[in-house]
């Protein structure tokens, strides 16, 4: 039968896949973002040096009470959240690229980031502070909002099963831009001032807040869900990659994976967002550098992408708290300036789909 | 063995009727060429027997099963279907784009076994692109891109292997090197149904031609039997004065017939 081994394939296929493996970019992503998380907490007005730190784990005597205070109240959760945050926005705009079947796709682009902003913000503005199982009516709030942006933009942005640039782009604008100046309305009409307003100000501009670890727990655990969800969307997405009726051929339940990369990158871009922000652009550049590293392979690229966008929002949210010492830069500054020119760069590069 | 049945299928996109009341077998060993003139509903005859539409009248059966209680899964590890245009956002490497192909068996959590390398090796050889497993598919010229689809189709290791105009866009080259895969894969006993433009492509690599017409129901029958002038004429609505030229075209048969 045509299915048995041939002679020229009867050496086994083992020596094949090991070639296939692209897994080596992780070690290197971890063990730099572990030196960065080291770097970064010993930068500042207080300067702590990372050896310190590393004796104080291990004998617990290194650091003085000062030094102390100012790492595990100030420092580290700043950097746990810039990791945190990083990794989320990265994961949700690789999952939104595959199911958009489009590289510019984005959680701040799309405007799935501008709803979990809008729905947060009703959460502050409007509504007395109330919590369902740990999980502030913020953040519930903020999820919805993500979750009904990115499924109107999606609505919105299909052509006959397919999200031409120019529709999504569009879409995404429209929506976001509506969506932000809710938020501002929403500023308004809020009689208590002074906090909220402070509070959208820096969602607005892309602040990692000084979060306290409870907050902490609460997002990592939403992001933990998300990155769990992600692993058997990877593979669908690779599928996906062919077009959704040739997916929905190979036996691929494409309305299933569609609702469940919505669900996953709005928990992901809500776990973010309430921590840090509308910080632009860190969705796209992160897995399309590492596209260029390890190839399309959304298996591959899942793991590799959450590590190296942690990576990247540390070093980003370091440089933008020390650059301008003693002031803070909001670290979505920092992210525009680069991955501005990146995205009109992609966007040049794709110019003949935008403007056929 | 009978693969496919269509009984008594029609088929309409919306008001749009495109095929009416069908009753047709697809069996072991067959090799079949559409031919007919655009909108006769070629490709959606294809997409009927891949299950990816369902027909608005009558039943398509697999195996005496009927496709519409079964799951597309196991629909998809017996017949493969290859389309005419994939467009692909991101630079897939040729294996990886032959992965997919592997989809029906995979389970939600598992990854590729030793088995799914097989098939995707397989289906590599057969379809001469396993030299181009590293290339990226979107860089590959129309021709590899043709083969390497097929591969995709293969790795599904499917009883019938369904060619929507698998010689689009191809040169003469390209094209008898398409035949020559078609005729490969039907000795390795592969049930093929294509849909083919090119007539002169059809003698001699396809046992019978399905001919369908806009409004006409499909005529079936050996090529000999069926590219004939006088039949295609009217199939094609070819005016009296280009018959030379259709004649032309079919040379090939009378040649032989001689």
């Amino acid at each position: 039968m045509v299915w048995e081994v041939t002679e020229a394939s009867a050496e086994p296929s083992h020596g094949w896949v090991q070639e296939r493996s692209q897994w080596w970019l992780l070690g290197p992503l971890a063990a730099l973002l572990v030196l960065a998380v080291l770097v970064a907490a010993g930068m500042g007005a207080v300067h702590v040096p990372a050896w310190h730190l590393i004796g104080s784990l291990i004998d617990g005597e290194s650091l003085s009470a000062d030094q102390r205070i100012i790492l595990f109240t100030i420092r580290l959760p700043r950097i746990a959240a810039a990791l945190l945050v990083g990794g989320g926005l990265s994961v949700s705009g690789l999952l939104f690229q595959g199911l958009f079947r489009n590289p510019l796709a984005d959680p701040y682009i799309i405007g799935s980031s501008g709803g979990a902003v809008c729905g947060a913000s009703i959460g502050v503005f409007l509504l007395p502070p109330v919590s369902l199982a740990g999980f502030s009516t913020t953040a519930i709030l903020a999820f919805a909002g993500a979750l009904g942006s990115i499924t109107l933009v999606y609505w919105l942005a299909r052509v006959d099963g397919r999200t031409p640039v120019l529709a999504l782009l569009l879409a995404g604008f429209a929506v976001s831009t509506m969506l932000s100046y809710s938020s501002y309305f929403l500023e308004v009409l809020d009689r208590d001032f002074g906090t909220g307003m402070r509070v959208l100000a820096s969602w607005l501009h892309g602040t990692i807040a000084q979060p306290t670890w409870p907050q902490l727990a609460i997002v990592a655990f939403m992001l933990a869900i998300g990155l769990a969800g992600s692993v058997p969307l990877a593979r669908s997405l690779n599928t996906l990659a062919l077009g959704e009726e040739y997916a929905t051929h190979l036996g691929l339940s494409v309305q299933q994976v569609r609702i469940a990369v919505i669900v996953i990158g709005s928990i992901l871009t809500a776990a973010a967002v309430s921590l840090g922000g509308l910080i632009s652009f860190v969705g796209l550049i992160i897995p399309h550098m590492l596209r260029m590293v390890i190839g399309p392979d959304h298996v591959r690229l899942l793991p590799a992408t959450a590590l190296a966008g942690a990576l990247f929002l540390v070093v980003a949210d370091t440089v933008a708290r020390t650059i301008i010492a003693p002031a803070e830069l909001p670290v979505g500054v920092l992210t525009a300036f680069i991955g501005g020119p990146f995205f009109l760069y992609l966007l040049r590069k794709t110019k003949q789909e935008v403007m056929p | 063995m009978t693969l496919i049945e269509f009984v008594h299928v029609g088929f309409a996109y919306g008001s749009r009727s495109v095929i009416r009341d069908l009753d047709a077998t697809i069996s072991e060993n067959e090799c079949i060429a559409i031919v007919g003139p655009n909108g006769a509903g070629k490709t959606t005859l294809l997409r009927l027997a891949a299950a990816t539409l369902t027909p608005s009248r009558g039943e398509v059966y697999l195996k005496s099963k009927a496709l519409r209680d079964l799951k597309q899964r196991e629909i998809a590890r017996s017949v493969a279907f290859v389309p005419q245009n994939v467009e692909v956002p991101f630079s897939f490497t040729v294996e990886q784009f032959v992965e997919q192909g592997r989809t029906p068996f995979l389970k939600m959590f598992g990854g590729l076994g030793i088995s799914d390398y097989d098939a995707m090796r397989r289906a590599m050889e057969l379809t001469d692109t396993w030299s181009l497993r590293s290339r990226v598919f979107n860089q590959l010229s129309g021709g590899e891109r043709q083969r390497v689809k097929i591969a995709l189709g293969l790795a599904q290791r499917p009883q019938l292997l369904l060619l929507d105009e698998p010689m689009q866009h191809l040169d003469i080259g390209r094209q008898f090197e398409m035949i020559d895969l078609i005729d490969s894969l039907r000795r390795e006993g592969i049930a093929i149904v294509a849909s083919m433009h090119d007539l002169a492509l059809i003698e001699g690599t396809f046992s019978s031609v399905w001919l369908m017409s806009r409004d006409e129901p499909m005529q079936q029958g050996s090529p000999e039997e069926m590219l004939r002038p006088e039949i295609l004429e009217s199939v094609f609505r070819c005016s009296p004065r280009h018959r030379p030229r259709l004649v032309e075209r079919v040379r090939n048969r009378m040649e032989q017939a001689l």
